[in-house]
């Protein structure tokens, strides 16, 4: 039962997710491209790579905004996560030597002991975003029950795969889901609030571009 | 410093929103919305919504929220929560009374200052999504009575304020003689043709402070510039419109703008000290008509005295003496980057310059602007109570001795007189161009 | 007492008769799988029992895994025994040889998913005891 499982989840299942995410998030993209040039058809016109550039260098920039200045422990975290969120999943010996035995490719990897840091600083911070939810009067009001569900669908495959690599117990089913919560939070990135992973650069970019060509001024 | 709850405010009925509401069915409102969102609720509007993750970092722009304790439902995204994300949701099938509401929080609620955008780490344009429920509101008829006022006013008349033809070239001759006493053969060139500079102004100029036209006439004839105004319709460059969200008019409004100008063959518009009006003329009005910038160079004010002071056409007699600080209007500063250049004329012109905090592009809104002021008394103790924020930042400015405060726009002007009164602020609010008349050699 | 003393030798002579005899019997066996390549371990050493391993996976033929290749083509009567690992499978995958981990990943676990049983998670032979 357990090899019949594994051999779905880490075989066809894997193709299946990345399917989904890179032909759902070409869907986006075209759809929203062809949106756009039906009804924005000001966003192309006022694009400037230069200022879309010049704004996005400053919010990708820990604390070269006025506001990331104003929120410190915010932009630590903000940063932390998002690195360690995505050099992690790519970096890891044990994801690295999966695709060597699939494809006899590899990188080179991260030392597993700052794998296991990273790790854990990701699941300090989704903690930490799960605190200001709750805590920050400002926050909670914003906040839906699916703020929380995408919040837990983020730390899922990191808290898995922190229990997996210590082995603490109950190894097999936790692996088990450790790759299905990371193909279901793969899938999901094109079609929830988590698609602010695609759209970042264009938003931004389009609004550096605003603020700089047209109305120069600074928006960060 | 008097400090009141949102909940006591609001006591004067609003017929412009009472009224409409009570004209609406859940039907016909769906039907409207439905269609608007099907016509111009493109990519952005998607974007904007889905992208937000809800993390609550423009609250901090905000003077809404600042000023109203850190009230959540003042922040920006917490105004998006309340009055769009319904719509959106269930597809424009909402209540009438939700629509009273969701006008009443684009209008009188947010100043589209654009300071949250400036916030927002995605740059999700919140002054975009309150100008999309105003339209929504536009086309349903349920806009504040006050400023629908001025958008029927625009509409008749292509002023804001019901000013008549033959009114206002009896205002500009009145000025003319006023001056006249002042300065011998002043004039003010009424339909020059060939001028280099096509000088307009807001309604409100020639309807309640003529003598700004004056002081402009002053000004332009100390520094020998050849210029002229339209004895026709298209000497108000100002917009309520944009702020209705009846873009139709926008459009119209502008090109009877641009045409006096071009009509007269001048070289440049130059505007007056207003804020709202350069938006609408430099940003928002030129693409209506289908520009991608203003088809003749138009110039804001504050660019234009920087000029003459930068090739010596004026001359100081004498600076500005009582110590003054710079209100940054967002529409010229936040979206024209004239800060610097105000800076610069200050300095030319006044002997004691203190800054504000924050200033520049991160200055707080007056608690004017977007429209707010003009949608009238119902709403005005709502809109002071919600600049304790600015009139903080305007006490601590005076606590470093700033006695007057500059406001190079109209909407601001009106605003932080509001502010100073209702605070007890012991300041008086100044255009750039009285300092300027103040202080040249005519 | 003297006959208790006799009972007590007895008893830790056994002992270590029975420690022995484990030991002589076991050294056939192979506990960990090592190669004087893997010079610093990054996971846990995977440990195998060379004979209960071949009881309970009915293997007869040494060259099943102890297999011997001639450029692509294996060589059905010859074997690899007494041969490291590392002496074919380099670091880096030369041509058509995979590279060590490889190799053994796809040695071990490659065969563990083909006759559906046997360890195949990553912890399953890592283990961390």
């Amino acid at each position: 039962m357990m090899h019949e499982i594994f051999s779905f989840v880490r075989g066809p299942m894997v193709w299946i997710a990345f399917t989904v995410f890179t032909v759902g998030s070409l869907y986006r993209f075209i759809s929203m491209w062809r949106l756009a040039k039906k009804k924005d058809s000001v966003v192309f016109n006022y694009f400037s790579f230069f200022y879309a550039l010049r704004s996005i260098g400053h919010w990708i920039f820990p604390f070269a905004g006025v506001n990331m200045r104003k929120h410190p422990a915010m932009t630590v975290v903000a940063f932390l996560f998002h690195i360690c969120l995505f050099v992690v999943p790519i970096f890891l010996s044990a994801h690295v030597i999966m695709f060597k035995e699939s494809w006899n490719i590899s990188w080179r990897w991260l030392p597993d002991p700052a794998a296991d840091i990273m790790v854990m600083i990701v699941i300090v911070c989704c903690l930490f975003f799960w605190g200001r939810r709750i805590f920050l009067k400002e926050v909670r009001y914003l906040t839906s029950v699916s703020d929380y569900l995408i919040l837990a669908a983020v730390a899922a495959p990191f808290i898995s795969g922190l229990w997996a690599y210590h082995q603490w117990t109950a190894f097999s089913a936790v692996m088990i889901v450790h790759i299905i919560s990371g193909e279901i939070l793969l899938m999901i990135i094109p079609f929830t609030k988590l698609s602010h992973m695609l759209f970042f650069p264009f938003t931004r970019g389009y609004m550096g571009s605003e603020f700089g060509a047209v109305r120069h001024a600074k928006d960060w | 410093m008097t400090k009141q709850s949102p909940a006591n405010i609001a006591t004067i009925p609003d017929e412009g929103i009472d009224k409409g509401g009570q004209r609406l069915t859940t039907d016909q409102i769906t039907r409207v919305i439905s269609r608007h969102l099907e016509e111009e609720g493109g990519a952005r509007l998607k974007i904007y919504m889905e992208t937000c993750v809800h993390c609550g970092l423009c609250s901090d722009a905000c003077h809404f929220y600042l000023s109203n304790d850190h009230d959540p439902k003042f922040s920006p995204a917490g105004k998006v929560k309340q009055a769009l994300a319904p719509i959106i949701r269930k597809k424009g099938r909402v209540s009438v009374d939700f629509i009273k509401k969701a006008s009443e929080i684009a209008f009188t609620e947010c100043n589209l200052c654009r300071r949250c955008v400036m916030y927002c780490p995605f740059g999700i344009n919140i002054a975009y999504l309150m100008l999309f429920i105003r339209r929504i509101c536009h086309k349903l008829g349920v806009v504040p009575q006050y400023i629908q006022d001025t958008a029927h006013s625009h509409s008749a008349t292509m002023n804001q304020m019901w000013v008549k033809e033959d009114e206002w070239i009896d205002t500009l001759h009145w000025q003319e003689d006023e001056a006249r006493d002042e300065i011998e053969n002043l004039r003010i060139p009424l339909e020059k043709e060939g001028a280099d500079i096509f000088y307009s102004v807001i309604g409100p100029e020639p309807k309640f402070r003529a003598q700004l036209i004056y002081q402009a006439a002053v000004i332009m004839n100390a520094a020998g510039m050849d210029w002229t105004m339209p004895a026709t319709s298209g000497w108000d460059n100002s917009d309520m419109c944009m702020y209705t969200g009846d873009e139709e008019m926008v459009a119209r409004l502008k090109k009877v703008h641009f045409e006096a100008a071009m009509r007269l063959k001048t070289k440049r518009i130059v505007m007056g000290e207003c804020g709202h009006a350069f938006r609408s003329v430099h940003d928002v009005g030129n693409r209506y008509l289908g520009w991608k910038m203003s088809p003749l160079s138009v110039i804001h004010a504050i660019e234009f005295y920087y000029e003459l002071f930068r090739d010596r056409k004026l001359r100081v007699r004498q600076k500005y003496s009582i110590p003054v600080t710079l209100h940054d209007p967002c529409n010229v500063v936040r979206g024209g980057g004239l800060h610097e250049l105000a800076r610069y004329v200050i300095h030319e012109t006044c002997s004691r310059f203190v800054e504000m905090h924050p200033n520049r592009e991160h200055n707080y809104c007056c608690g004017a602007g977007g429209g707010v002021i003009n949608c009238g008394p119902p709403y005005t103790k709502k809109r002071e109570s919600s600049s304790k924020v600015k009139a903080d930042q305007l006490a601590d400015a005076m606590a470093r001795g700033a006695k007057v405060i500059i406001a190079p726009c109209h909407n601001c002007h009106s605003g932080l007189e509001d502010t100073v009164k209702h605070y007890g602020l012991d300041m008086e609010i100044k255009f750039l161009g009285d300092i300027i008349y103040e202080c040249i050699y005519k | 007492m003297k006959q208790n003393n006799i009972f007590t030798y007895t008893v830790i002579f056994s002992i270590f008769l029975l420690i022995g005899t484990i030991a002589a019997f076991s050294q056939e066996d192979i506990e960990n799988v090592h190669d004087s390549a893997f010079k610093k371990l990054t996971r846990p050493a995977v440990a195998f029992f060379h004979d209960i391993h071949n009881d309970k996976a009915a293997i007869e033929e040494c060259n099943v895994c102890h297999h011997m290749f001639e450029g692509k083509k294996r060589v059905e009567d010859d074997d690899s025994i007494g041969m490291e690992c590392s002496e074919c499978h380099y670091k880096e995958p030369v041509s058509s040889i995979p590279d060590l981990i490889r190799a053994y990943h796809l040695q071990c676990s490659g065969c563990h998913l083909k006759q559906k049983a046997g360890p195949v998670l990553c912890g399953e032979c890592h283990r961390r005891e």
